[in-house]
């Protein structure tokens, strides 16, 4: 009696210590995109985008802790101006020569941070690293919006979370200097991430 | 001040221009007028991309190098006698330096799409440094029509291919070679260009051309027409003509072939 008395108690025990070991997640590859904006001749904005994301999430809701790597192709960047038209090349062009993120000689881009502060199960604040042309240095984001749950495409058989993060960074810390002024030095950041849990 | 200090028609045209012909102005007497060219560059340099290097990528080794270009070019014009093995061993040089430079950006690549524009990069490179130095570099007018029409040529062609940045070091050069030929036709003799000059001045518009075609977009045999610009400044002219005659006849022959690269490179655009 003692022994399926235990027995039902570990049982009943094992989706809460599932729950509070950390899990893994990878990114939805389709549903996830880095944005970028800056102030143009310090009028409109500019906002481009990376077509292309991966990496993992490692997340622990009981523990209130989380940790991310992404990696981004820097070639796959757009900002909707491919056709050079009667310019000697288009903006997007522009933007892959190493006068911006030189994808040649740097073809990806990294993040790797921490969640450093929660609210209630959702991480509020990560804090990381951002490697951009070779140069590593620190880059907080703050998460705008989070919510984990069973992915209704699927009727629930995949489990998922999604949100909204957003940063700022100086482009001239990384190396990227040219035309500052006339291109805003700060470049905001707007990532939308989804992941799948492994 | 600032406003106009940042316009890139400053810093890669009017500053370095500037600089180089008070050098070549200062310096001409010592036979270091030649330093003209790396004054321009170390000017645009400042005020483009600043003096860092690390992390040490392909631009930062373009710029080390061209400023320790000149520095080998005065060892070699005041400490050894001229031989015939001096431009084999420099064209090596130039050949060695593209391949430290673009070999670790190339080599993920694979053989197959690295040989191409590896191949272009080394062969222009050892080409524009080894026939400068041979038939360009004891004739100051020569010389500075070269460096003139090079720089003139690995900027527009860097621009047309995407990167301002190294169409603005490219006028750099330029505009230091143009202001060592503008002090010949002032003066109206030539002074000495030696691997002082002709060296920063071969090193500097080779590499930056290749770096155009492997890092932005100019096409390779866009680099390959810009690497015939010291044939055309070695065509005859007559010697006992002005210097200023010279000077405008050879820089023309240069920018006509330059001009052809500049082309090349518009074309590949689509």
């Amino acid at each position: 009696m003692s022994s399926k008395f235990s027995t039902g108690l570990f049982a009943a025990a094992l989706p809460f210590a599932a729950a509070a070991a950390p899990e893994s997640f990878t990114i939805d590859a389709y549903h996830s995109f880095p944005y970028f904006d800056t102030v143009h001749l310090g009028t409109s904005v500019i906002r481009g985008r990376f077509e292309k994301i991966s990496g993992k999430l490692v997340l622990d809701t009981a523990a209130k802790t989380g940790t991310i790597e992404l990696t981004v192709p820097t070639a796959t960047l757009s900002t909707g101006d491919n056709d050079k038209g009667s310019r000697p090349r288009s903006r997007d062009e522009h933007l892959r020569s190493p006068d911006f993120f030189n994808v040649a000689e740097f073809p990806t881009m990294s993040y790797k941070g921490t969640a450093t502060k929660w609210h209630g199960d959702a991480p509020a604040t990560v804090e990381g690293q951002l490697t951009l042309l070779g140069v590593t240095k620190p880059l907080t984001l703050t998460v705008e919006r989070w919510k984990c749950g069973p992915d209704p495409r699927t009727q629930g058989k995949r489990y998922f979370c999604g949100g909204n993060a957003t940063g700022a960074f100086n482009r001239s810390d990384f190396g990227m200097k040219f035309i500052v002024g006339p291109v805003s030095d700060e470049v905001k950041l707007w990532i939308s991430v989804e992941a799948f849990r492994d | 001040m600032q406003e106009m200090l940042a316009n890139p028609a400053v810093q890669g045209g009017l500053a370095p221009f500037i600089a180089a012909l008070t050098v070549a102005a200062l310096l001409a007497p010592f036979r270091l007028g030649g330093l003209a060219v790396v004054a321009a560059f170390a000017t645009a340099v400042y005020f483009i991309a600043g003096f860092t290097f690390e992390p040490l990528t392909a631009t930062r080794k373009i710029i080390l190098l061209g400023f320790a270009a000149p520095l080998a070019g005065i060892v070699i014009d005041f400490a050894f006698r001229p031989t015939r093995f001096e431009a084999w061993a420099l064209a090596l040089a130039g050949a060695a330096a593209a391949a430290w430079i673009f070999w670790p950006i190339l080599a993920p690549k694979g053989l197959e799409r690295a040989l191409l524009p590896g191949g272009t990069a080394v062969l222009a490179a050892a080409w524009t440094v080894g026939f400068s130095h041979s038939r360009l570099a004891e004739d100051g007018v020569r010389a500075g029509a070269a460096g003139l029409a090079l720089g003139a040529g690995a900027g527009g062609a860097a621009i047309l291919g995407a990167s301002l940045t190294y169409g603005l070091y490219g006028m750099a050069v330029a505009a230091g070679s143009g202001a060592f030929l503008l002090v010949q036709m002032i003066i109206g003799r030539k002074i000495h260009a030696g691997a002082t000059f002709m060296l920063a001045a071969a090193f500097l518009t080779a590499l930056l051309a290749a770096a155009a075609m492997i890092l932005a977009q100019v096409p390779w045999y866009a680099v390959a027409a810009l690497a015939l610009v010291p044939l055309a400044a070695s065509l005859p002219v007559n010697a006992g003509a002005p210097v200023w005659l010279q000077a405008l006849l050879l820089s023309l022959f240069g920018f006509f072939v330059a001009g052809i690269a500049c082309a090349l490179a518009w074309h590949a655009g689509g």
